[in-house]
């Protein structure tokens, strides 16, 4: 528009005189401009027809005359300020008034150039500005256009509208437009009804999440109720919807504690849906982690939840009542009140409940070792969960999981102690008390597998346990054992010459397997799951405290069955079967048929008539027949149970040796209190007893033999504690008769009762290795001591148990009365012996006859006959010297009629026995010889022959004077008798 | 259970349990102290031994039993056992004739070997099996009756009579005791002052001495 202006006065400035007009347009225009709006300049300028554009030549012109823009500029500047002040003023008339009244043509023309320059500068001007104006001036004019057009629309529509109008004024009811304002209500109620089926739905939603959750589809229910809360969240402009939020964020709250009740329930019996079920929800919920830490505690309130009620079930059904008093207790002080009766199922069932606890934990560490690795790629693509969830660390529950083993099975170990320290169990039948140290060593196995666990608390509360049991188990043991040896009447058990202690069930896992560091039931686990772990092989079902139950049976089973008819256990063998009888001489087969009297039930008759023709292995007189006694065969099973409690109770092994070495102590204390003690022999300095069986014999006086007992003694009150692991001395029983010479003074007793107890002591022997491997290193030497002092000692016994019978069997004095009356001092060389020799040898033939009738009774085995005779010809050849040291006067005939004698003596002796050479020959020879020798030679011999008493010696000196040695001689022989007599005192 | 008491015995009777092999001797023994059956016994050697504490008629009687083998060969041995004995169950098995023709040996030797007055009550044992019984109740206890012995029938499975045996045989022997026909300080009578009645009858002073070290612990 401002250029139209322009354009308008460049019209102007076509005329010479007209540029000054021009130029006051510009002038004004260039003043004007802004202000004015474009309506006006459209009205002013609007004939198109008027824009011309200036020639060619004219703008040439102008841009030669005028390149300088400052000297333009001053021209411009020249312009008189007339021509911009005012819009109404005739230039033609200013400058013909401004011309002078004279005229000059010259003045004229420059003032005519003036302007004409004047005039170039302001075209040049205006058409700079033009042209610095064009794409405003085209875009403008677009505008322009483009208004024009929505005007012409608008005017369209307004007259449209105006049509339109007139006809509603024609035609329109009030009716009508009711029917309009209805219309717009029904289709905005429409959309009312939409958004309230929608609220009601997720009002429903309610009733279908508890549904899911009764069906614990927790993953469906969380789902449901998160997209619950979104949706509501879009309608949260209804009232309604704000109570119906709270409503879904408490049932979010449920759906959470259901969630952990759900999750508690898995300690108990783990199940893969329901855990994976539970697991997702938390996942869902974005709260795995509080999940995990949550899963400790209930694992812990589970085991907790599991012993009490274990344990309370029990105590009440004990108790028989329904008193609620019991469900207040601690579970320390329930325990206290199990049943000795009730204990062992108790245990069982805890142990079996704890097992599925740590079974269900095993398989849910299993679950997430599984399942965490797949999650861990594909937890990015759902969506739904969490982002706290995707960021969550997965090993946190690896590692969470792990620490949670050693602090659960702590845990189970504690409530385990508790329970069993509970119960003062020492009152416990053995096999009762080896099942729990079985259940218990079985949990350990169980610990070990968990976590790696020794289960230290286990061990020290079963060690206790066990040293409480087994030391009343022992003391009451002890006080059997007494009771046995009294009514002991020492009589022989028949066994099978075969017999073996392997053969006794008892001894059975030693037998067998020979590894001594196995207990009977962990050779059968082991046997079939030894590459298996109990967690593998369980995980499934069943419980490792069932198979226990069973193998207690099976146990059982085998101990009752070993001496069975049908079985073919090896007990049976030892005292039943009679495997070949081709070793059994034709002739002996008939020995024992008495047996068939009945004694078998009927249905096993036949069976029984076979066997009883083969009894002869009973024979008593077989040459290797075992000698044992009832008390032995108990005491041997007893090592045997003491044994079988090493194994399964190594912490306590030391103190059950201790123990069996006791039982040991006590039959070997009471053999010999029953059958070698002689007071007698012992202060006779004989030297019977080895200064070593004298050491052990006061030994197991002082540390096992309750003296008080029999002593009315209270006065001195020994320690109780002390006196508790005492035992009184044993008595003999009274059927047992030691006094009668028919018997040789009970020797069939002696026999058996030393024999067996030598077997026992062979049989230490023969478990000596077996112990020692048993036996912790730092208590070994006591186990050798105990065999090296004690158990070597046991055939010691045999001496003076035997000399006894050997000191009563032969009538000594008599012998030494009838040579009192022999005269020696002869004066001719003899050819009869004398009679005391004859008796003497009677004495000893009826001691042979005797003896050879016991044989048929008892067994005497060879070292004990030979002891037996040894002692007898000992004995006799000492009453010999100490005969012949009686005799006042003897001649040199007289002293050849004693060798003589002693000749027929040893030539009839050597016709009784077998024994080789006679022992103390010489003593008697030598003794006899001596009366021969010179003085000095005599004085060399006295020093020399120290085993003659003082008295033989000084006899044999007496006797000589007179003939060969003098009286002289006497008292320097006599003197030299005193001499080594006294250092001996 | 916790603390055992330790009961006090008035009298300590010697027992026997003797009869045939198989007639199920040890079995009653075991149901009479565990009370319970033992599945598949087998043969005794020699002797066992159980001892229990019974309550008869207010008094505490320790019961010292000797379960001997039934197999002939043991004899020998089990006889040693016999000298002395207060009381014996004399047992046979009702399903087996055998076991009851051997009745009167048994009771020779028990009456020649233990004492005169040895009480003995005789068990027909495996009473459970009626249906293979042999030995009719009628013919037994008229065999009892003739011999002076009490009669029962038991079963150590099932426990029937097995306590009262014992307690009947101890309560007889209690009997005779006091009506003097028993006397317990007779040698070989099998029967002895128990703790208790010894503290008050033989040794006051040593009972004073035994309370007091008691109240100590």
């Amino acid at each position: 528009m401002p250029v139209r202006c322009h354009v308008k006065s460049l019209q102007i400035c076509d005329q010479v005189t007209g540029g000054v007009l021009a130029m006051q347009k510009i002038k004004s225009l260039m003043t004007r401009q802004g202000p004015k709006s474009p309506q006006d300049s459209i009205h002013d300028l609007s004939p198109v027809e008027n824009f011309r554009i200036p020639s060619k030549e004219e703008l040439r012109d102008l841009r030669e005359q005028a390149t300088d823009p400052q000297a333009e500029q001053e021209l411009i500047n020249s312009i008189e300020e007339i021509y911009f002040s005012n819009d109404s003023f005739d230039v033609v008339q200013y400058e013909l008034e401004k011309l002078p009244p004279v005229l000059s043509l010259q003045e004229m023309e420059e003032y005519r150039d003036r302007l004409k320059r004047q005039q170039a500068a302001v075209s040049k001007k205006v058409a700079d500005l033009i042209l610095e104006k064009q794409p405003s001036y085209v875009k403008e004019l677009e505008r322009v256009t483009s208004l024009q057009t929505s005007l012409q629309l608008a005017a369209v529509i307004c007259t449209n509208g105006r049509r339109h109008l007139n006809a509603a004024k024609e035609g329109f009811t009030q009716a009508s437009l009711g029917l309009l304002a209805n219309q717009r209500k029904r289709q905005l109620l429409i959309g009312l009804l939409k958004s309230l089926r929608t609220i009601k739905t997720l009002q429903r939603t309610d009733v279908r999440l508890s549904e899911m959750l009764e069906e614990e589809d927790y993953p469906g229910a969380i789902q449901l109720c998160l997209e619950c809360q979104k949706a509501a969240s879009t309608f949260k402009h209804y009232s309604c919807i704000s109570e119906l939020n709270s409503k879904l964020q408490d049932t979010l709250e449920q759906i959470e504690e259901q969630l952990d009740v759900a999750l508690s329930k898995i300690c108990k019996n783990f199940d893969v849906a329901h855990y994976t079920k539970v697991q997702q929800a938390y996942r869902l919920l974005g709260k795995t982690q509080t999940a995990m830490d949550q899963l400790h505690m209930h694992f812990t309130q589970a085991i907790h939840n599991t012993v009490f009620q274990v344990v309370l079930g029990y105590v009440e059904l004990c108790a028989g009542n329904t008193d609620t008093k019991f469900q207040k207790l601690p579970y320390k002080d329930l325990c206290m009140h199990i049943t000795s009766e009730s204990y062992i199922p108790c245990l069982t069932d805890l142990c079996k409940a704890l097992w599925e606890v740590m079974l269900s934990y095993f398989r849910t560490m299993d679950w997430h070792e599984k399942h965490d690795q797949e999650e861990v790629p594909s937890s990015s693509d759902s969506n739904n969960v969490p982002a706290t969830e995707n960021n969550f660390d997965r090993s946190y529950i690896k590692k969470k999981l792990e620490h949670g083993l050693t602090r659960i099975w702590q845990e189970v170990q504690l409530k385990v102690k508790t329970y069993l320290l509970g119960t003062d169990m020492s009152n416990f039948k053995y096999d009762d008390f080896i099942f729990v140290l079985d259940i218990i060593s079985r949990l350990m196995q169980v610990g070990e597998e968990f976590c790696g666990s020794k289960s230290e608390v286990l061990q020290e509360s079963i060690r206790k346990q066990s040293v409480n049991y087994f030391k009343n188990y022992h003391r009451t043991r002890l006080e059997e054992l007494r009771m046995f040896l009294e009514n002991e009447t020492w009589e022989l058990c028949p066994v099978k010459s075969s017999f073996s202690i392997l053969q006794l069930h008892e001894f059975k896992c030693l037998g067998q397997s020979r590894s001594p560091s196995m207990s009977p039931s962990k050779q059968v686990s082991s046997a079939d799951s030894a590459s298996l772990s109990l967690f593998d092989q369980y995980s499934s079902g069943g419980n490792p405290f069932e198979i226990q139950a069973a193998m207690k049976d099976d146990e059982t089973e085998d101990v009752l069955a070993s001496n069975g008819y049908e079985s073919d256990e090896p007990e049976k063998s030892a005292y039943q079967e009679y495997d070949s009888d081709s070793d059994v001489p034709e002739e002996l087969k008939g020995d024992y048929i008495d047996e068939q009297t009945g004694d078998a039930p009927t249905k096993s008759v036949s069976r029984e008539t076979l066997r009883s023709r083969k009894r002869s292995d009973y024979n008593l007189n077989k040459v290797n027949a075992t000698i044992l006694t009832n008390t032995t065969l108990n005491v041997i099973r007893l090592v045997g149970k003491y044994m079988q409690m090493m194994t399964i109770l190594k912490p306590i092994a030391f103190d059950v040796i201790h123990c069996m070495s006791q039982l040991f102590d006590y039959y070997l204390y009471a053999v010999y209190t029953f059958f070698g003690r002689n007071d007698a022999h012992e202060s006779s300095g004989l030297g019977l007893s080895s200064s070593r069986l004298r050491t052990t014999l006061n030994r197991i006086q002082e540390s096992l033999i309750d003296l008080e007992v029999n002593g009315e003694n209270p006065g001195s009150l020994a320690s109780s504690e002390e006196k508790k692991q005492k035992v009184p001395s044993p008595h003999l029983s009274q059927l047992v008769i030691l006094t009668s010479s028919n018997t040789l003074f009970g020797l069939a007793e002696r026999v058996v009762a030393t024999e067996s107890l030598v077997f026992l002591a062979e049989q230490f022997e023969f478990l000596q290795t077996h112990l020692d491997s048993v036996m912790p290193a730092a208590k070994k030497p006591f186990l050798q001591q105990f065999y090296s002092q004690t158990v070597s000692t046991a055939s010691e016994i045999r001496k003076p148990i035997y000399w006894i019978v050997a000191a009563k069997a032969i009538e000594y004095e008599q012998t030494l009365l009838i040579m009192g009356n022999v005269k020696w001092d002869v004066k001719e060389i003899m050819s009869q012996h004398n009679v005391y020799v004859d008796s003497l040898l009677k004495e000893f033939e009826q001691f042979n006859k005797k003896l050879s009738e016991l044989t048929k009774h008892v067994r005497i085995p060879l070292p004990v006959s030979n002891i037996l005779w040894e002692h007898c010809i000992r004995l006799a050849n000492r009453t010999l010297v100490e005969g012949y040291a009686n005799v006042k006067k003897c001649s040199n005939e007289g002293r050849a009629l004693m060798q003589l004698d002693f000749q027929q003596f040893l030539m009839k002796l050597e016709k009784l026995t077998d024994i080789r050479p006679i022992p103390d020959k010489e003593y008697v020879e030598t003794y006899i010889k001596a009366y021969y020798l010179t003085e000095n030679d005599m004085e060399r011999w006295i020093k020399e022959h120290r085993e003659y008493s003082t008295k033989q010696l000084a006899n044999l000196v007496n006797v000589c004077l007179g003939s060969h040695i003098n009286k002289k001689a006497r008292q320097k022989l006599l003197s030299a008798i005193d001499d080594l007599d006294r250092p001996k005192r | 259970m916790g603390t055992h008491v330790f009961l006090l015995t008035d009298f300590l009777f010697k027992f026997l349990v003797i009869g045939n092999a198989g007639t199920g001797k040890s079995c009653l023994l075991h149901q009479f102290i565990e009370k319970e059956f033992k599945e598949d016994s087998n043969h005794t050697i020699g002797v066992e031994f159980g001892s229990k504490i019974i309550n008869v008629g207010g008094k505490h009687v320790k019961l010292q039993i000797w379960d001997t083998a039934g197999q002939e060969r043991f004899r020998s041995v089990t006889r040693s056992y016999y000298r002395g004995a207060a009381g014996a169950l004399l047992v046979y098995d009702i399903t087996s004739r055998e076991t009851y023709n051997a009745l009167t040996n048994w009771l020779t030797d028990a009456r020649m070997l233990a004492s005169q007055n040895i009480v003995i009550i005789l068990c027909g044992n495996k009473k459970d099996l009626d249906a293979d019984r042999e030995v009719t109740f009628l013919e037994a206890s008229r065999f009892a009756q003739e011999n002076e012995l009490m009669f029962l029938e038991t079963s150590a499975l099932t426990g029937e009579n097995v306590e009262e045996a014992f307690v009947q045989c101890a309560r007889k022997i209690l009997n005779k005791i006091e009506s003097g026909e028993l006397d317990p300080e007779r040698m070989g009578s099998g029967i002895q002052y128990g703790d208790a009645a010894l503290r008050h009858l033989r040794s006051p002073r040593r009972a004073q001495a035994q309370s007091v070290q008691e109240c100590g612990c």
